[in-house]
């Protein structure tokens, strides 16, 4: 090699090299080890949720016993509160489209409202998913980038949901919208349902009227003790203040809340999503 | 199901990281987007790494989802860049011009001729494993490699 090649090398490996670029490596390790984990959980659950189905339908089909018997299994009597009103999904070149819409079982005007509510956003996040992949196909299009490169990208799109717990008579679920193209979204909603009461609970419902400093204490108790508490945003930085009536939270199956904080919110983008049980 | 992570992809990543920076900055020349596209790159190579058989071909991998990831990159950015008429710069059109230095001169190579270049001469890869980074065939490889050296009016000896 030339003098002349070595000089632009030199030139090249001149680059300075940011202090905080092994960080960046690391959280990009962490966030992709998280994105396969929940592909291949969510892999699972659906040929285990088919498997379940196939045990069900069948067993009841070929006797009559079993059947009149699952009428009398709480968890397929009771307390199936929440339900698969629509599933489906669907590839073409441009994505893979996971829709499995939840309902509310029952019904009452509640139920109907929660239900029209659900419908409108599984509806309008599919969308966005679809405007979101349509938008990157255009710029990647007309920008110089071909067919055969396109079809190489593996954009998804999914709306679905995961109950968090279920009793006779409160269930807490969310509805999860996640679109990853060459960036990932993802947008969380919680259903907390008193069913027997017809109305939507909150953190005060659940934890009296101190809620806010209650959740307050317990939060930053946690952050102090976590393992690694330099990866909470300082108050400075943006980062966590104080818990309101929008923080999202569900119900574990303790039935204490749990708040969560979306990506970025209080800490470090590699974290995900971060959870706090409250216990009261 | 087991984890399916060995640890050798991580090793890699975590130990060559300087490497995808310098070559994701000469795309780039921001160093947020480039730490952005590093990040991205690093977080997909996880992700996908079922793809990745042998482990051999770990580098070739990686390099092709860092340039992928900066390419894109770079045309959404031309996709939200405006730069009125008057302003545009006619002479990057132009042959490099001969007094500038040979890095400079790269710079200023359209984008695929630029990438094997950079790809060969700073990576040092060959040219097969060119082809395996950016899924052109061995030829257009080739061909790109040699327009390349006659616009830098550099003769095969020169690059040897």
């Amino acid at each position: 090699m030339t003098e002349s090649w070595k000089t632009a090398r030199d030139e090249y490996n001149a680059a300075e090299i940011p202090a905080e670029l092994d960080g960046r490596v690391r959280a990009g390790i962490a966030e992709g080890r998280r994105r396969r984990n929940r592909r291949m959980a969510l892999r699972r659950t659906v040929s285990g949720l088919a498997a379940c189905l196939v045990l069900l339908f069948g067993g009841l089909n070929l006797f009559p016993t079993f059947a009149s018997a699952a009428a009398d299994v709480p968890v397929l009597g009771g307390l199936f509160r929440v339900m698969t009103v629509r599933g489906y999904r669907s590839e073409n070149e441009d994505r893979t489209l996971t829709v499995s819409e939840p309902a509310v079982s029952g019904g009452g005007a509640f139920e109907k409202r929660i239900n029209e509510e659900i419908q409108e956003r599984v509806d309008a996040e599919t969308a966005k998913g679809e405007k979101t992949v349509k938008e990157y196909k255009d710029a990647f299009l007309s920008t110089g980038g071909t067919e055969a490169e396109w079809a190489a990208h593996d954009n998804r799109v999914s709306v679905t949901y995961e109950v968090k717990s279920e009793t006779d008579s409160v269930v807490s679920f969310v509805v999860r919208a996640q679109t990853s193209t060459s960036v990932g979204y993802e947008s969380d909603a919680y259903y907390n349902l008193d069913v027997k009461n017809d109305r939507e609970l909150t953190l005060k419902d659940l934890l009296g009227d101190d809620w806010v400093a209650l959740c307050n204490r317990s939060v930053k108790a946690q952050m102090a003790a976590s393992k690694d508490p330099g990866v909470f945003f300082t108050a400075d930085q943006g980062g966590f203040t104080t818990v309101d009536a929008d923080t999202g939270f569900y119900i574990n199956k303790a039935g204490n809340p749990v708040v969560v904080f979306p990506a970025y919110a209080v800490a470090i983008g590699s974290e995900g999503p971060v959870e706090f049980e409250i216990v009261k | 199901m087991k984890d399916t992570d060995t640890g050798g992809l991580t090793a890699y990543l975590l130990e060559d990281q300087a490497r995808f920076y310098r070559l994701a900055y000469s795309y780039l020349g921001s160093r947020e987007d480039t730490l952005d596209a590093v990040q991205t790159a690093v977080c997909r190579a996880l992700e996908k790494q079922r793809e990745l058989k042998n482990e051999d071909a770990m580098r070739t991998w990686f390099y092709r989802i860092l340039v992928n990831v900066c390419t894109d990159q770079l045309r959404r950015r031309k996709r939200v860049v405006c730069v009125p008429p008057e302003e545009l710069d006619e002479g990057r059109y132009d042959d490099p011009s001969p007094d500038d230095s040979l890095s400079k001169q790269v710079d200023e190579l359209p984008l695929e001729i630029r990438t094997v270049i950079r790809l060969r001469f700073y990576e040092e890869l060959s040219l097969q494993e060119i082809a395996g980074v950016t899924g052109w065939n061995l030829n257009t490889v080739k061909t790109r490699l040699y327009g390349g050296l006659k616009k830098l009016r550099m003769s095969m000896e020169e690059s040897q």
